[in-house]
Protein backbone atom coordinates (compact mmCIF):
# COMPACT_ATOMS: atom_id res chain seq x y z
CA UNK A 1 0.00 0.00 0.00
CA UNK A 2 1.30 3.43 -0.62
CA UNK A 3 0.66 4.92 2.62
CA UNK A 4 3.75 2.60 3.54
CA UNK A 5 5.68 5.39 1.57
CA UNK A 6 4.04 8.46 3.21
CA UNK A 7 5.98 9.85 5.62
CA UNK A 8 5.15 8.48 9.07
CA UNK A 9 4.02 11.80 10.14
CA UNK A 10 1.44 11.73 7.83
CA UNK A 11 -0.37 8.61 8.79
CA UNK A 12 0.48 9.23 12.28
CA UNK A 13 -1.94 12.40 12.07
CA UNK A 14 -4.52 10.78 10.02
CA UNK A 15 -4.79 7.91 12.66
CA UNK A 16 -4.63 10.76 15.55
CA UNK A 17 -7.54 12.83 13.48
CA UNK A 18 -9.28 9.39 13.55
CA UNK A 19 -8.41 8.26 17.36
CA UNK A 20 -9.71 12.11 18.83
CA UNK A 21 -12.49 11.96 16.67
CA UNK A 22 -13.70 8.85 18.31
CA UNK A 23 -13.04 10.21 21.29
CA UNK A 24 -15.23 12.89 20.66
CA UNK A 25 -18.18 10.80 19.58
CA UNK A 26 -18.24 9.77 23.74
CA UNK A 27 -19.30 13.36 24.38
CA UNK A 28 -21.71 13.71 21.00
CA UNK A 29 -24.77 11.49 21.91
CA UNK A 30 -26.40 10.73 18.83
CA UNK A 31 -30.37 10.88 18.53
CA UNK A 32 -30.37 7.13 17.84
CA UNK A 33 -29.79 5.07 20.75
CA UNK A 34 -26.73 3.20 21.68
CA UNK A 35 -29.00 -0.52 22.10
CA UNK A 36 -30.66 -0.04 19.23
CA UNK A 37 -27.98 0.47 17.12
CA UNK A 38 -26.11 -2.84 19.00
CA UNK A 39 -29.24 -4.77 18.46
CA UNK A 40 -29.25 -4.50 14.62
CA UNK A 41 -25.52 -4.64 14.60
CA UNK A 42 -25.83 -7.88 16.60
CA UNK A 43 -28.16 -9.24 14.17
CA UNK A 44 -26.14 -8.75 10.96
CA UNK A 45 -23.25 -10.55 12.57
CA UNK A 46 -21.59 -7.46 13.65
CA UNK A 47 -19.62 -8.44 16.25
CA UNK A 48 -17.38 -5.33 18.50
CA UNK A 49 -17.37 -4.87 22.12
CA UNK A 50 -15.74 -1.07 21.71
CA UNK A 51 -18.83 1.69 22.11
CA UNK A 52 -16.69 4.09 19.99
CA UNK A 53 -17.68 1.82 17.31
CA UNK A 54 -21.33 1.81 18.14
CA UNK A 55 -21.52 5.49 18.41
CA UNK A 56 -19.67 5.74 15.17
CA UNK A 57 -22.57 3.67 13.40
CA UNK A 58 -24.65 5.95 14.87
CA UNK A 59 -23.46 8.85 13.96
CA UNK A 60 -23.55 7.72 10.39
CA UNK A 61 -26.89 6.46 10.59
CA UNK A 62 -28.31 9.65 11.28
CA UNK A 63 -26.30 11.77 8.89
CA UNK A 64 -28.02 9.38 6.40
CA UNK A 65 -31.42 10.03 7.85
CA UNK A 66 -30.86 14.03 8.45
CA UNK A 67 -29.18 13.95 4.52
CA UNK A 68 -32.88 12.09 3.39
CA UNK A 69 -35.10 14.23 5.48
CA UNK A 70 -33.28 17.51 4.10
CA UNK A 71 -33.28 16.10 0.47
CA UNK A 72 -37.16 15.45 1.11
CA UNK A 73 -37.63 19.13 2.60
CA UNK A 74 -35.92 20.47 -0.61
CA UNK A 75 -38.19 19.08 -2.61
CA UNK A 76 -41.51 19.74 -0.56
CA UNK A 77 -39.91 23.52 -0.50
CA UNK A 78 -38.86 23.23 -4.09
CA UNK A 79 -42.18 22.12 -5.57
CA UNK A 80 -44.26 24.78 -2.88
CA UNK A 81 -42.49 27.05 -4.43
CA UNK A 82 -43.25 26.15 -7.90
CA UNK A 83 -46.94 26.07 -7.16
CA UNK A 84 -46.79 29.47 -5.57
CA UNK A 85 -44.63 31.15 -8.53
CA UNK A 86 -46.92 28.93 -11.29
CA UNK A 87 -50.06 30.64 -9.35
CA UNK A 88 -48.82 33.61 -9.54
CA UNK A 89 -47.89 33.86 -12.99
CA UNK A 90 -50.65 31.99 -14.47
CA UNK A 91 -48.34 30.46 -17.10
CA UNK A 92 -48.21 27.05 -17.58
CA UNK A 93 -44.68 25.68 -17.34
CA UNK A 94 -43.18 22.25 -17.08
CA UNK A 95 -42.21 21.51 -13.90
CA UNK A 96 -40.42 19.40 -12.54
CA UNK A 97 -42.64 18.19 -10.24
CA UNK A 98 -44.89 16.20 -12.57
CA UNK A 99 -46.51 14.78 -10.13
CA UNK A 100 -48.38 18.18 -8.46
CA UNK A 101 -49.34 19.45 -11.35
CA UNK A 102 -52.76 17.79 -11.76
CA UNK A 103 -52.82 18.71 -8.37
CA UNK A 104 -52.04 22.87 -8.39
CA UNK A 105 -55.82 23.34 -9.34
CA UNK A 106 -57.23 22.03 -7.32
CA UNK A 107 -55.62 22.19 -3.94
CA UNK A 108 -54.08 25.82 -4.29
CA UNK A 109 -55.64 26.35 -0.96
CA UNK A 110 -55.37 23.67 1.10
CA UNK A 111 -51.68 24.19 0.23
CA UNK A 112 -51.41 27.23 1.42
CA UNK A 113 -53.08 26.87 4.40
CA UNK A 114 -51.01 23.83 4.98
CA UNK A 115 -47.48 25.44 4.30
CA UNK A 116 -47.19 26.51 7.66
CA UNK A 117 -46.76 22.45 8.81
CA UNK A 118 -43.98 20.67 6.67
CA UNK A 119 -45.18 17.75 6.07
CA UNK A 120 -42.97 14.75 5.14
CA UNK A 121 -44.79 12.86 2.68
CA UNK A 122 -43.97 9.56 0.38
CA UNK A 123 -43.69 11.85 -2.90
CA UNK A 124 -40.77 13.70 -1.41
CA UNK A 125 -39.39 10.89 0.54
CA UNK A 126 -39.19 8.52 -2.35
CA UNK A 127 -37.51 11.00 -5.06
CA UNK A 128 -35.08 11.78 -2.04
CA UNK A 129 -34.28 8.21 -1.90
CA UNK A 130 -34.14 7.40 -5.14
CA UNK A 131 -30.97 9.76 -4.91
CA UNK A 132 -29.13 7.44 -2.32
CA UNK A 133 -29.86 4.74 -4.11
CA UNK A 134 -32.99 3.51 -2.29
CA UNK A 135 -36.11 2.68 -4.61
CA UNK A 136 -39.64 3.21 -2.99
CA UNK A 137 -42.44 2.80 -4.73
CA UNK A 138 -46.11 3.31 -3.12
CA UNK A 139 -49.21 2.50 -3.58
CA UNK A 140 -51.15 5.56 -4.75
CA UNK A 141 -54.27 4.53 -2.97
CA UNK A 142 -56.11 1.39 -1.62
CA UNK A 143 -59.72 0.45 -2.48
CA UNK A 144 -61.06 0.07 0.89
CA UNK A 145 -61.54 3.76 2.16
CA UNK A 146 -64.29 6.35 0.94
CA UNK A 147 -61.22 8.38 0.17
CA UNK A 148 -59.96 6.12 -2.21
CA UNK A 149 -58.28 7.68 -5.85
CA UNK A 150 -58.51 10.91 -4.28
CA UNK A 151 -55.14 13.10 -4.25
CA UNK A 152 -52.81 11.41 -1.90
CA UNK A 153 -50.90 14.98 -1.09
CA UNK A 154 -54.08 16.47 -0.47
CA UNK A 155 -55.30 14.36 2.46
CA UNK A 156 -53.72 13.33 5.67
CA UNK A 157 -53.32 9.69 6.61
CA UNK B 1 -38.45 17.05 23.43
CA UNK B 2 -41.97 16.01 22.62
CA UNK B 3 -42.51 14.19 19.39
CA UNK B 4 -45.38 16.02 18.83
CA UNK B 5 -45.06 16.38 15.22
CA UNK B 6 -47.46 13.02 15.09
CA UNK B 7 -50.55 13.77 14.16
CA UNK B 8 -53.93 12.13 13.61
CA UNK B 9 -54.94 9.00 15.34
CA UNK B 10 -53.32 5.86 15.31
CA UNK B 11 -55.21 3.61 17.06
CA UNK B 12 -57.36 2.19 13.84
CA UNK B 13 -54.29 1.18 12.42
CA UNK B 14 -52.43 -0.22 15.25
CA UNK B 15 -54.33 -3.60 15.42
CA UNK B 16 -53.03 -4.49 11.73
CA UNK B 17 -49.44 -2.89 12.37
CA UNK B 18 -49.23 -5.37 15.19
CA UNK B 19 -49.99 -8.16 12.79
CA UNK B 20 -47.49 -7.18 10.15
CA UNK B 21 -44.12 -6.62 12.64
CA UNK B 22 -42.38 -9.12 13.07
CA UNK B 23 -40.39 -10.45 16.50
CA UNK B 24 -38.42 -6.80 16.91
CA UNK B 25 -41.46 -4.42 17.40
CA UNK B 26 -39.62 -2.58 19.84
CA UNK B 27 -36.82 -2.12 17.47
CA UNK B 28 -38.99 -0.60 14.82
CA UNK B 29 -40.79 1.50 17.34
CA UNK B 30 -37.79 2.92 18.77
CA UNK B 31 -36.08 3.54 15.35
CA UNK B 32 -39.25 5.35 14.12
CA UNK B 33 -39.19 7.45 17.10
CA UNK B 34 -35.07 8.46 16.23
CA UNK B 35 -35.96 9.31 12.53
CA UNK B 36 -39.01 11.07 13.53
CA UNK B 37 -36.40 13.12 15.72
CA UNK B 38 -33.97 13.54 13.25
CA UNK B 39 -36.74 14.45 10.87
CA UNK B 40 -37.69 17.33 13.28
CA UNK B 41 -34.44 18.76 13.90
CA UNK B 42 -34.34 19.02 9.68
CA UNK B 43 -37.61 21.23 9.55
CA UNK B 44 -40.68 18.92 9.26
CA UNK B 45 -43.24 19.27 11.83
CA UNK B 46 -45.54 16.31 10.81
CA UNK B 47 -45.28 13.06 9.06
CA UNK B 48 -47.07 10.73 7.22
CA UNK B 49 -47.09 7.29 8.44
CA UNK B 50 -45.96 5.23 5.74
CA UNK B 51 -43.58 7.86 5.38
CA UNK B 52 -42.47 7.42 8.59
CA UNK B 53 -42.16 3.82 8.43
CA UNK B 54 -40.67 3.78 5.04
CA UNK B 55 -37.66 6.01 6.55
CA UNK B 56 -37.20 3.72 9.97
CA UNK B 57 -37.18 0.94 7.95
CA UNK B 58 -34.57 2.57 5.66
CA UNK B 59 -32.66 3.51 8.80
CA UNK B 60 -32.94 0.19 10.35
CA UNK B 61 -31.54 -1.56 6.99
CA UNK B 62 -28.28 1.13 6.77
CA UNK B 63 -27.81 -0.21 10.09
CA UNK B 64 -27.64 -3.29 8.85
CA UNK B 65 -26.10 -3.00 5.89
CA UNK B 66 -23.01 -1.37 7.90
CA UNK B 67 -22.82 -4.29 10.00
CA UNK B 68 -23.10 -6.78 7.32
CA UNK B 69 -20.29 -5.02 5.34
CA UNK B 70 -17.72 -4.49 8.06
CA UNK B 71 -18.28 -7.98 9.30
CA UNK B 72 -17.87 -9.03 5.54
CA UNK B 73 -14.53 -7.00 5.98
CA UNK B 74 -13.08 -7.73 8.79
CA UNK B 75 -13.85 -11.59 7.68
CA UNK B 76 -11.83 -11.17 4.40
CA UNK B 77 -9.25 -9.95 6.71
CA UNK B 78 -9.61 -13.19 8.96
CA UNK B 79 -10.78 -11.74 11.99
CA UNK B 80 -13.92 -12.19 13.81
CA UNK B 81 -14.27 -9.28 15.65
CA UNK B 82 -14.71 -5.60 13.25
CA UNK B 83 -12.48 -2.60 13.79
CA UNK B 84 -13.19 0.58 12.74
CA UNK B 85 -11.52 0.47 9.32
CA UNK B 86 -14.07 -2.22 8.73
CA UNK B 87 -16.82 0.44 9.24
CA UNK B 88 -15.05 2.80 7.31
CA UNK B 89 -15.14 0.49 4.34
CA UNK B 90 -18.41 -0.04 5.13
CA UNK B 91 -19.53 3.58 5.02
CA UNK B 92 -17.57 4.09 1.81
CA UNK B 93 -19.26 1.22 0.15
CA UNK B 94 -22.55 2.97 0.83
CA UNK B 95 -21.74 6.19 -0.02
CA UNK B 96 -20.25 5.57 -3.03
CA UNK B 97 -24.06 6.00 -4.42
CA UNK B 98 -24.08 9.42 -3.40
CA UNK B 99 -20.09 10.13 -3.56
CA UNK B 100 -17.63 11.79 -1.33
CA UNK B 101 -14.33 13.12 -1.58
CA UNK B 102 -11.40 11.36 -2.53
CA UNK B 103 -13.80 8.17 -3.30
CA UNK B 104 -11.92 7.80 -7.06
CA UNK B 105 -8.65 7.53 -5.31
CA UNK B 106 -7.65 3.55 -5.76
CA UNK B 107 -5.00 3.61 -2.85
CA UNK B 108 -5.96 6.04 0.20
CA UNK B 109 -5.58 5.33 3.52
CA UNK B 110 -9.13 4.73 5.79
CA UNK B 111 -8.37 6.95 8.45
CA UNK B 112 -8.65 9.91 6.19
CA UNK B 113 -11.14 8.90 4.22
CA UNK B 114 -13.79 11.02 3.41
CA UNK B 115 -16.53 9.42 4.87
CA UNK B 116 -14.79 10.27 7.75
CA UNK B 117 -14.49 13.96 7.09
CA UNK B 118 -18.19 14.17 6.48
CA UNK B 119 -18.74 12.72 9.54
CA UNK B 120 -16.59 14.81 11.33
CA UNK B 121 -17.99 17.82 9.95
CA UNK B 122 -21.41 16.83 10.16
CA UNK B 123 -20.70 16.11 14.18
CA UNK B 124 -19.64 19.30 14.70
CA UNK B 125 -22.02 20.96 12.89
CA UNK B 126 -25.15 19.13 13.71
CA UNK B 127 -27.37 20.12 17.38
CA UNK B 128 -27.30 16.94 19.57
CA UNK B 129 -30.60 15.90 19.69
CA UNK B 130 -30.32 13.29 22.69
CA UNK B 131 -33.09 10.47 22.18
CA UNK B 132 -36.80 11.14 23.50
CA UNK B 133 -36.65 7.98 26.24
CA UNK B 134 -33.96 5.59 27.66
CA UNK B 135 -33.96 1.94 26.04
CA UNK B 136 -33.09 -0.80 28.16
CA UNK B 137 -30.92 -3.53 26.75
CA UNK B 138 -32.58 -5.66 24.43
CA UNK B 139 -33.17 -8.46 23.56
CA UNK B 140 -33.52 -9.39 27.16
CA UNK B 141 -31.55 -12.80 27.83
CA UNK B 142 -33.48 -15.13 29.89
CA UNK B 143 -31.80 -16.85 32.65
CA UNK B 144 -32.09 -20.68 31.73
CA UNK B 145 -33.11 -22.70 34.71
CA UNK B 146 -30.86 -25.46 34.80
CA UNK B 147 -31.85 -28.54 36.30
CA UNK B 148 -29.46 -29.29 39.63
CA UNK B 149 -27.15 -31.74 39.63
CA UNK B 150 -27.29 -34.71 42.19
CA UNK B 151 -24.95 -32.59 44.65
CA UNK B 152 -27.15 -29.69 44.45
CA UNK B 153 -30.14 -32.30 45.65
CA UNK B 154 -28.27 -33.64 47.77
CA UNK B 155 -28.95 -37.02 46.35
CA UNK B 156 -27.67 -40.01 46.13
CA UNK B 157 -27.14 -41.06 41.97
CA UNK B 158 -28.84 -44.32 41.44
CA UNK B 159 -26.02 -46.11 40.66
CA UNK B 160 -22.32 -46.23 40.45
CA UNK B 161 -21.51 -45.71 37.08
CA UNK B 162 -23.67 -42.05 37.31
CA UNK B 163 -21.44 -39.35 38.54
CA UNK B 164 -23.09 -37.10 41.32
CA UNK B 165 -22.05 -33.36 39.16
CA UNK B 166 -24.53 -34.50 36.16
CA UNK B 167 -28.45 -33.05 36.92
CA UNK B 168 -30.59 -35.10 38.58
CA UNK B 169 -33.16 -37.52 37.20
CA UNK B 170 -36.78 -36.06 36.63
CA UNK B 171 -39.47 -37.07 39.10
CA UNK B 172 -41.00 -40.63 38.28
CA UNK B 173 -43.99 -39.53 38.21
CA UNK B 174 -43.53 -36.77 35.41
CA UNK B 175 -42.66 -40.44 33.16
CA UNK B 176 -44.50 -42.97 34.73
CA UNK B 177 -47.25 -44.63 32.64
CA UNK B 178 -50.78 -43.52 32.91
CA UNK B 179 -51.65 -46.55 35.30
CA UNK B 180 -49.66 -45.21 38.20
CA UNK B 181 -51.27 -41.59 38.55
CA UNK B 182 -49.90 -39.17 41.09
CA UNK B 183 -47.27 -40.77 43.09
CA UNK B 184 -46.61 -37.95 45.58
CA UNK B 185 -49.38 -36.03 45.86
CA UNK B 186 -49.00 -32.24 47.22
CA UNK B 187 -52.04 -32.22 49.43
CA UNK B 188 -51.73 -35.03 51.75
CA UNK B 189 -55.47 -35.78 52.63
CA UNK B 190 -56.14 -36.93 48.67
CA UNK B 191 -52.73 -39.26 49.07
CA UNK B 192 -54.80 -42.08 50.47
CA UNK B 193 -57.52 -41.55 48.08
CA UNK B 194 -55.20 -41.55 45.44
CA UNK B 195 -53.65 -44.75 45.79
CA UNK B 196 -56.98 -46.54 46.32
CA UNK B 197 -57.97 -45.01 42.90
CA UNK B 198 -54.82 -46.31 42.08
CA UNK B 199 -55.34 -49.74 43.44
CA UNK B 200 -59.28 -49.36 41.54
CA UNK B 201 -56.82 -49.16 37.71
CA UNK B 202 -54.80 -51.91 38.60
CA UNK B 203 -57.81 -53.89 39.68
CA UNK B 204 -59.61 -52.86 36.26
CA UNK B 205 -56.64 -53.71 34.35
CA UNK B 206 -56.77 -57.16 35.81
CA UNK B 207 -60.16 -57.84 35.03
CA UNK B 208 -59.84 -56.74 31.57
CA UNK B 209 -57.43 -60.00 31.25
CA UNK B 210 -59.65 -61.92 32.95
CA UNK B 211 -62.00 -60.88 30.63
CA UNK B 212 -59.71 -61.31 27.04
CA UNK B 213 -58.39 -64.97 28.73
CA UNK B 214 -62.32 -66.30 29.83
CA UNK B 215 -65.34 -64.87 27.06
CA UNK B 216 -66.96 -62.25 29.43
CA UNK B 217 -70.06 -63.35 31.70
CA UNK B 218 -68.65 -66.83 32.72
CA UNK B 219 -66.49 -65.20 35.54
CA UNK B 220 -67.94 -62.73 37.64
CA UNK B 221 -67.36 -59.34 37.33
CA UNK B 222 -66.94 -58.75 41.21
CA UNK B 223 -63.35 -57.59 41.09
CA UNK B 224 -64.66 -54.18 39.47
CA UNK B 225 -66.85 -53.64 42.00
CA UNK B 226 -66.15 -54.78 46.06
CA UNK B 227 -63.22 -51.64 46.12
CA UNK B 228 -65.38 -48.87 44.74
CA UNK B 229 -68.25 -48.57 46.83
CA UNK B 230 -66.48 -47.51 49.64
CA UNK B 231 -63.34 -45.96 48.50
CA UNK B 232 -65.19 -44.05 45.69
CA UNK B 233 -67.50 -42.19 48.30
CA UNK B 234 -64.52 -40.98 49.97
CA UNK B 235 -62.79 -39.79 46.70
CA UNK B 236 -65.92 -38.16 44.93
CA UNK B 237 -66.43 -35.30 47.94
CA UNK B 238 -63.08 -33.69 47.03
CA UNK B 239 -61.84 -35.01 43.71
CA UNK B 240 -64.06 -35.51 40.26
CA UNK B 241 -61.67 -37.45 38.79
CA UNK B 242 -61.32 -40.16 41.56
CA UNK B 243 -65.20 -40.93 41.75
CA UNK B 244 -66.27 -44.39 40.87
CA UNK B 245 -66.52 -45.33 37.28
CA UNK B 246 -70.46 -45.13 36.71
CA UNK B 247 -72.22 -48.43 35.89
CA UNK B 248 -73.02 -49.42 32.33
CA UNK B 249 -76.33 -47.52 31.84
CA UNK B 250 -75.86 -44.74 34.27
CA UNK B 251 -75.05 -42.61 31.54
CA UNK B 252 -75.28 -42.54 27.95
CA UNK B 253 -72.35 -43.07 25.63
CA UNK B 254 -71.91 -43.31 21.94
CA UNK B 255 -70.49 -46.75 20.94
CA UNK B 256 -67.36 -47.02 19.31
CA UNK B 257 -66.98 -47.49 15.94
CA UNK B 258 -64.94 -50.69 15.19
CA UNK B 259 -63.55 -51.93 11.65
CA UNK B 260 -65.30 -54.45 10.20
CA UNK B 261 -63.35 -57.68 11.33
CA UNK B 262 -63.19 -56.69 14.74
CA UNK B 263 -66.58 -55.36 14.61
CA UNK B 264 -67.98 -59.18 14.52
CA UNK B 265 -65.99 -60.78 17.25
CA UNK B 266 -66.57 -57.95 19.68
CA UNK B 267 -70.11 -58.64 19.03
CA UNK B 268 -70.26 -61.69 19.41
CA UNK B 269 -68.35 -60.84 22.78
CA UNK B 270 -70.11 -58.29 23.87
CA UNK B 271 -73.64 -60.07 22.90
CA UNK B 272 -74.02 -61.51 26.49
CA UNK B 273 -74.91 -58.07 28.12
CA UNK B 274 -76.00 -55.81 25.59
CA UNK B 275 -79.33 -57.87 24.61
CA UNK B 276 -81.77 -56.89 27.02
CA UNK B 277 -84.60 -57.02 24.69
CA UNK B 278 -83.93 -60.09 22.76
CA UNK B 279 -83.80 -63.30 24.17
CA UNK B 280 -81.12 -66.09 22.64
CA UNK B 281 -80.52 -69.68 24.29
CA UNK B 282 -77.51 -70.69 22.78
CA UNK B 283 -75.39 -67.79 23.68
CA UNK B 284 -72.95 -69.60 25.50
CA UNK B 285 -72.13 -72.44 22.96
CA UNK B 286 -71.80 -70.25 20.05
CA UNK B 287 -68.99 -68.05 21.80
CA UNK B 288 -67.52 -71.49 23.17
CA UNK B 289 -67.27 -72.31 19.26
CA UNK B 290 -65.88 -68.68 18.86
CA UNK B 291 -63.43 -68.65 21.96
CA UNK B 292 -60.38 -69.37 19.55
CA UNK B 293 -60.81 -67.27 17.06
CA UNK B 294 -61.80 -64.30 20.04
CA UNK B 295 -58.56 -65.27 21.51
CA UNK B 296 -56.57 -64.95 17.86
CA UNK B 297 -58.54 -61.04 17.48
CA UNK B 298 -58.03 -59.94 20.93
CA UNK B 299 -54.46 -59.20 20.07
CA UNK B 300 -55.26 -57.04 17.44
CA UNK B 301 -57.90 -55.10 20.07
CA UNK B 302 -55.34 -52.17 20.99
CA UNK B 303 -58.84 -50.24 21.66
CA UNK B 304 -58.68 -49.43 25.42
CA UNK B 305 -62.27 -47.95 25.55
CA UNK B 306 -63.37 -50.81 23.63
CA UNK B 307 -61.96 -52.81 27.12
CA UNK B 308 -63.68 -50.34 29.45
CA UNK B 309 -66.58 -50.80 28.41
CA UNK B 310 -66.67 -54.20 27.85
CA UNK B 311 -65.67 -54.30 32.11
CA UNK B 312 -68.76 -51.64 32.09
CA UNK B 313 -71.08 -53.78 30.29
CA UNK B 314 -69.74 -57.22 32.13
CA UNK B 315 -70.81 -55.99 35.42
CA UNK B 316 -74.36 -56.79 34.34
CA UNK B 317 -75.31 -60.36 35.53
CA UNK B 318 -75.27 -62.51 32.39
CA UNK B 319 -78.54 -63.22 30.83
CA UNK B 320 -80.51 -65.82 29.19
CA UNK B 321 -81.43 -65.81 25.50
CA UNK B 322 -84.02 -67.63 23.49
CA UNK B 323 -84.50 -67.49 20.13
CA UNK B 324 -88.36 -66.44 19.43
CA UNK B 325 -88.89 -67.20 15.92
CA UNK B 326 -92.41 -65.74 16.11
CA UNK B 327 -91.71 -62.42 17.32
CA UNK B 328 -92.38 -59.71 14.81
CA UNK B 329 -88.64 -58.13 15.70
CA UNK B 330 -87.37 -61.06 14.41
CA UNK B 331 -89.15 -61.17 11.29
CA UNK B 332 -87.72 -57.70 10.75
CA UNK B 333 -84.57 -58.80 11.85
CA UNK B 334 -84.27 -61.55 9.39
CA UNK B 335 -85.20 -59.26 6.34
CA UNK B 336 -82.46 -57.00 7.24
CA UNK B 337 -80.44 -60.00 7.77
CA UNK B 338 -81.05 -60.72 3.58
CA UNK B 339 -80.65 -56.84 3.15
CA UNK B 340 -77.46 -56.66 4.56
CA UNK B 341 -75.55 -59.75 4.38
CA UNK B 342 -73.31 -58.56 1.33
CA UNK B 343 -73.22 -54.89 2.49
CA UNK B 344 -70.18 -53.58 4.28
CA UNK B 345 -70.81 -54.15 8.28
CA UNK B 346 -69.86 -50.75 9.01
CA UNK B 347 -71.88 -49.21 6.55
CA UNK B 348 -75.27 -48.76 8.94
CA UNK B 349 -73.17 -46.29 11.04
CA UNK B 350 -71.70 -43.59 8.63
CA UNK B 351 -74.17 -40.47 9.42
CA UNK B 352 -75.92 -41.40 11.99
CA UNK B 353 -75.70 -39.06 14.79
CA UNK B 354 -78.21 -40.40 17.16
CA UNK B 355 -77.30 -42.97 20.05
CA UNK B 356 -80.51 -44.64 20.49
CA UNK B 357 -80.62 -45.36 16.92
CA UNK B 358 -76.94 -46.62 16.55
CA UNK B 359 -78.18 -49.19 19.62
CA UNK B 360 -80.89 -50.71 18.25
CA UNK B 361 -78.88 -51.03 14.88
CA UNK B 362 -76.27 -53.09 17.18
CA UNK B 363 -78.54 -55.05 18.18
CA UNK B 364 -80.33 -55.54 14.93
CA UNK B 365 -76.87 -56.38 13.53
CA UNK B 366 -75.70 -58.60 16.76
CA UNK B 367 -79.23 -60.25 16.14
CA UNK B 368 -78.59 -61.23 12.73
CA UNK B 369 -75.55 -62.33 12.93
CA UNK B 370 -75.92 -64.98 15.56
CA UNK B 371 -78.98 -66.09 13.42
CA UNK B 372 -76.42 -66.64 10.76
CA UNK B 373 -74.00 -67.96 13.20
CA UNK B 374 -76.25 -70.55 14.29
CA UNK B 375 -77.27 -71.35 10.90
CA UNK B 376 -73.92 -72.23 10.43
CA UNK B 377 -73.61 -74.69 13.32
CA UNK B 378 -76.40 -75.83 12.67
CA UNK B 379 -74.49 -77.41 9.42
CA UNK B 380 -71.89 -78.60 11.54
Amino acid sequence: MNHNQQPGDGTHEDDAALSDFLASLMDYTPTIPDELVEHYLAKSGFQCPDVRLIRLVAVATQKFVAEVATDALQCNLECNYKVLKERHKGSSRSWQCKARQAAVVKDKRDKQQKDKRLILTMEDLSRALREHGVNVKHQEYFADSPSTGMDPASRDE
Amino acid sequence: MSDGGRESEREPEKPARQKRAGGDELARAAARLAVAQISESQGFQTFQHSALETLSDVAVRYIYEIGKTANFYANLSGRTECNVFDIIQGLEDLGLVQGFLGASDIEHCLANSGTVKELVQYVDEAEKIPFAYSLPQFPVAKDRKLTPSFLQIGEEPPGEHIPAWLPAFPDPSTYAPSSSRIERSIEPPTSKIDQESHNRKVERSLLNLHQRLACSGLEGPSLVNHGDATKAKQAVGSNPFLAAPLQFGEKEVSPVLLPAKVKLLNEAIMRNPSMENHGRDNHISVLEALAPDIEAMESRLLDSEEKEKKVLLNSRPAVQFKIGIGRKSLGTMQDLSLQKKSFEVTSPWFGRENEKDDKKMRAEKILKESMGHTQELGHL
